[in-house]
């Protein structure tokens, strides 16, 4: 196990490696010079040359990207073009948004769509098993931004119950102001995951109830929902346990688009915003930092997967 | 760009190229005329104004940094400039430039030597009294290294700046300047306490107004300065709230969290509010022209036929229709207006699809023509690209629309020139001297726009300037050097309980302080 470890660590940080200086790359392969966004309308050459000289951006790629990655391996992810403050200070400015946004859907998702999931499986036939496929079905095609927009309008627009958007200004100092801001956005999130979830939670279950320990349990005299989670759990949970990987990586993704959508200050909403600027080094901080945490939720996943279900022990 | 542009999701025509910061200007702005207070409708009731009220704002143009010398792409003249910061002159809401900081000033007889004399009892919001060496030392900052500001290179034209006592500033120009005292309303030359400001995150200054927190990806606020030397704000705090979506900034204004958004950038999002008790919607003029530009050095746009021919091909008024529902107005030339030297030209190629038709037989066309259009998409933009497809089709034009992000434009259109035409808006006032410039992006180069653009600069009067001005105005037309669409109306939506706004999009500010809430 412990070999196998380092092996996951060492592909892991291979990973970050290669997305990183891809993120760098493609950045610099994009239209938009960060000078001319800075400048003014009809700035001459010489002020266009100083200000590339002054962000760097003058210089061999090559060599941008060595102090790039020089400064990465120190853990400094640089500073803002425009603002000069440090991108990890940004970074963590947001992350009282966010991880609270992606935390919860991702839990709300699991609450929901695993019971949901199972109950369309074992009543496929069912009318009402067809109703929660269906629905499933359409919540996965049904843009989340526009799955957003409808809540808004529908819950704070017309009925006025909860805020359209925006983070109090006080962030948490204000527990309930700040709650009630994330439930719109929560809920949304969790119905785009949520559906995707139950798809895979009902096929998981389809497939666990056509294996032979449950037909064998029946035989024994088990109910079927006894069959299930005696055997189920345990049998399913490698599955579940990547699908659960890859939804926390989405709710975290599913931010930056929810984030525009409500207003919310997090680092979805600092990540176009530095886009439309260019301001390279807040860009590739940011998405450095959220392919990091997709990376590292991969890890987790696998090891636990391997700690779960001894099949896979054998293998590297 | 409007050139004005930034930010946002492009989806403001107002922002558009703001980030070139002087061609565009948006926002709004507003000035303490009274009549202000006239632009809402709302009815008085019997609770007067609160003098302690909270403005909250919508805007969709957050800062980049709050550096009043950095330009391009920032928004921060809206929330800074009358506000927090001053200069010595300021731009009113119909064009005018009037004194601020300056009380008064002294010209030299050769238009070249500047004194101006400041106003007295004027302090920083924390308390530290003004002196004429803080005016010299933002006004040279402005033109310094450091400073990227819209107005760097207008302004450099200041060779000496003194202080020869405590209120005076003595300015010498390497050359006279029609538009001087109009370059210093701009918020690079506004004055802000030395060494005040931190890495670009705050600002001191003299207005009426202290910056009291910027949270970034959210809102700056701003408090009333009680120890403001002029007429003190008329309410205590304004929130600035930004928006990456107007949707969402729509939904706040619906459901009751804002007071009143600085622009409506969506034609579709007003039916929301009308025939509702609780929001007025007040329609002022702005400076925001909206474009569609020849790359007027290659071919076939340097044959003044072909350009004519698309500009009579064009039907303004059904694009304004469209777009606008006939608020706004076409435009015959790149004049607002609000600037001095605006003219009806407007009869200049009026939509005629059969002369168009006899003009591209005539410039070697007569099987019609194909090019390619670049513009950032937004709602405004995207009913323009299609309406002029549409009507150009009909005159045997055919365009390919090529939608690209704000970057993409500035890189390819505005700094390579690498393109052939494109739609943008171009938000700034007194903007129609870029025909001056045959190095800008448009490329048009007639050596007597030039010079009547060089002359009105250096003219004695300002009649003479603005003469001179009006000769390039119908010169450009006469010329076609572009297709003149039409001008954007400002459109603000604010809650009925709210009054005092300007109306107005003529300024790079929106001045807040006669703002009053019940």
């Amino acid at each position: 196990m412990l070999g196998y470890l380092v092996r996951r660590v060492a592909w892991l940080l291979g990973s970050l490696f290669v997305a990183g200086s891809a993120v760098f790359f493609l950045l610099r392969v994009l239209p938009g010079d960060p000078a001319v966004t800075l400048l003014a309308v009809g700035s001459s050459p010489d002020q266009l040359a100083a200000v590339r000289h002054r962000l760097g951006t003058d210089r061999p790629l090559l060599v941008q990207y060595g102090h790039w990655f020089g400064d990465l391996l120190a853990g400094n992810l640089g500073a803002s073009l425009f603002t000069r403050t440090p991108v990890l200070d940004q970074i963590a400015g947001r992350l009282p948004v966010t991880v609270p946004l992606a935390l919860s859907a991702f839990v709300l998702s699991l609450l929901v769509a695993v019971p949901i999931g199972v109950f369309a499986a074992v009543r496929r036939h069912g009318a009402l098993g067809l109703a929660v496929s269906t629905l499933a079905q359409l919540g996965i095609a049904l843009p989340v931004f526009w799955v957003g927009i409808v809540v808004v309008w529908l819950v704070a627009v017309r009925w006025r119950v909860l805020p359209p958007g925006g983070f109090p200004r006080t962030g948490w100092q204000d527990p309930a102001a700040a709650v009630q801001s994330l439930v719109l956005p929560v809920a949304t999130l969790t119905i785009a995951q949520g559906s995707v979830l139950v798809r895979y939670v009902r096929s998981a279950t389809l497939d666990v109830l056509s294996q032979e320990y449950v037909r064998t349990a029946r035989s024994l005299g088990y109910s079927l929902p006894r069959a299930l989670l005696r055997h189920g759990p345990r049998n399913g949970a490698a599955t579940v346990v990547q699908i659960l990987g890859i939804l926390l990586a989405s709710s975290l993704l599913g931010t930056v688009v929810i984030e525009s959508v409500f207003a919310l200050p997090g680092l979805g909403s600092l990540l176009l915003t530095s886009v439309k600027a260019r301001d390279l080094p807040v860009v590739q901080g940011t998405v450095f930092a959220m392919t990091a945490t997709v990376l590292v939720v991969g890890l987790v996943v696998d090891v636990v997967q391997r700690l779960v279900d001894p099949r896979l022990r054998g293998q590297a | 760009m409007t050139i004005h542009h930034r930010s946002s999701t492009g989806r403001s025509l107002a922002r558009r190229l703001r980030p070139l910061g002087v061609l565009t200007t948006t926002a709004a702005v507003a000035t303490l005329l009274a009549a202000c207070g006239g632009s809402s409708k709302a009815t008085t009731s019997a609770s007067g104004p609160d003098p302690n009220a909270t403005i909250t704002v919508g805007s969709l143009n957050e800062p980049t940094t709050l550096d009043i010398v950095k330009g391009g792409n920032t928004g921060h003249a809206q929330v800074l400039l009358r506000n927090v910061v001053e200069g010595l002159t300021v731009l009113t809401d119909d064009g005018k430039v009037e004194p601020l900081l300056a009380k008064s000033w002294d010209v030299s007889q050769d238009g070249t030597g500047y004194t101006f004399h400041l106003q007295s009892g004027v302090t920083f919001s924390d308390g530290t009294p003004l002196k004429a060496s803080d005016v010299v030392a933002a006004l040279k900052r402005e033109i310094s290294d450091e400073s990227t500001s819209a107005r760097k290179k207008n302004l450099s034209i200041m060779k000496t700046i003194e202080a020869p006592d405590d209120s005076t500033v003595k300015v010498t120009l390497s050359t006279p300047s029609q538009s001087f005292l109009f370059y210093l309303t701009s918020v690079g030359a506004a004055v802000e306490k030395p060494n005040a400001g931190g890495s670009g995150t705050t600002v001191v200054g003299t207005g009426p107004y202290t910056l009291t927190s910027w949270k970034q990806g959210d809102s700056i606020t701003l408090t009333r300065n009680d120890k403001y030397w002029g007429t003190k704000a008329k309410n205590k705090q304004v929130v600035y709230r930004f928006f990456k979506d107007a949707t969402a900034e729509n939904n706040a204004l619906l459901a009751g969290q804002l007071d009143l958004v600085t622009q409506v950038t969506s034609p579709d999002a007003l039916t929301q509010f009308e025939n509702r008790s609780d929001f007025s919607i007040v329609e002022g003029t702005s400076t925001t022209k909206e474009l569609f530009n020849f790359n007027d050095a290659v071919a076939p746009f340097n044959n003044p036929d072909v350009r004519h021919a698309i500009r009579q091909a064009t039907d303004r008024k059904a694009l304004l229709k469209a777009v606008w529902a006939n608020r706004g107005r076409i435009l015959g030339s790149m004049v607002p207006p609000t600037d001095p030297w605006y003219e009806d030209l407007t009869s200049i190629d009026d939509h005629n699809v059969a002369s168009a038709k006899q003009l591209l037989a005539k410039a070697g066309h007569p099987n019609g023509l194909s090019f390619t259009v670049d513009y950032v998409p937004s709602d405004e933009i995207n009913i323009i690209a299609q309406g002029l497809k549409s009507q150009l089709a009909q005159a045997g034009i055919t365009i390919t629309l090529n939608p690209v992000d704000d970057a993409t434009w500035t890189d390819k259109v505005y700094k390579n020139h690498n393109f052939q035409a494109t739609i943008m808006n171009h938000v700034n006032q007194r903007d129609l001297v870029w025909y001056g410039d045959p190095t800008f992006y448009w490329q048009y180069d007639n050596p007597q726009v030039q010079q009547w653009v060089k002359d009105s600069e250096t003219a004695p009067t300002p009649d003479q300037q603005t003469a001179l001005l009006k000769k390039v105005a119908r010169q450009i037309s006469e010329d076609a050097a572009s297709d003149w669409l039409f001008l954007d109306p400002a459109i603000k939506v604010a809650s009925t309980s709210v009054s005092g706004y300007q109306k107005n999009l003529t300024t790079d500010s929106f001045y807040v302080a006669p703002i009053t809430k019940r």
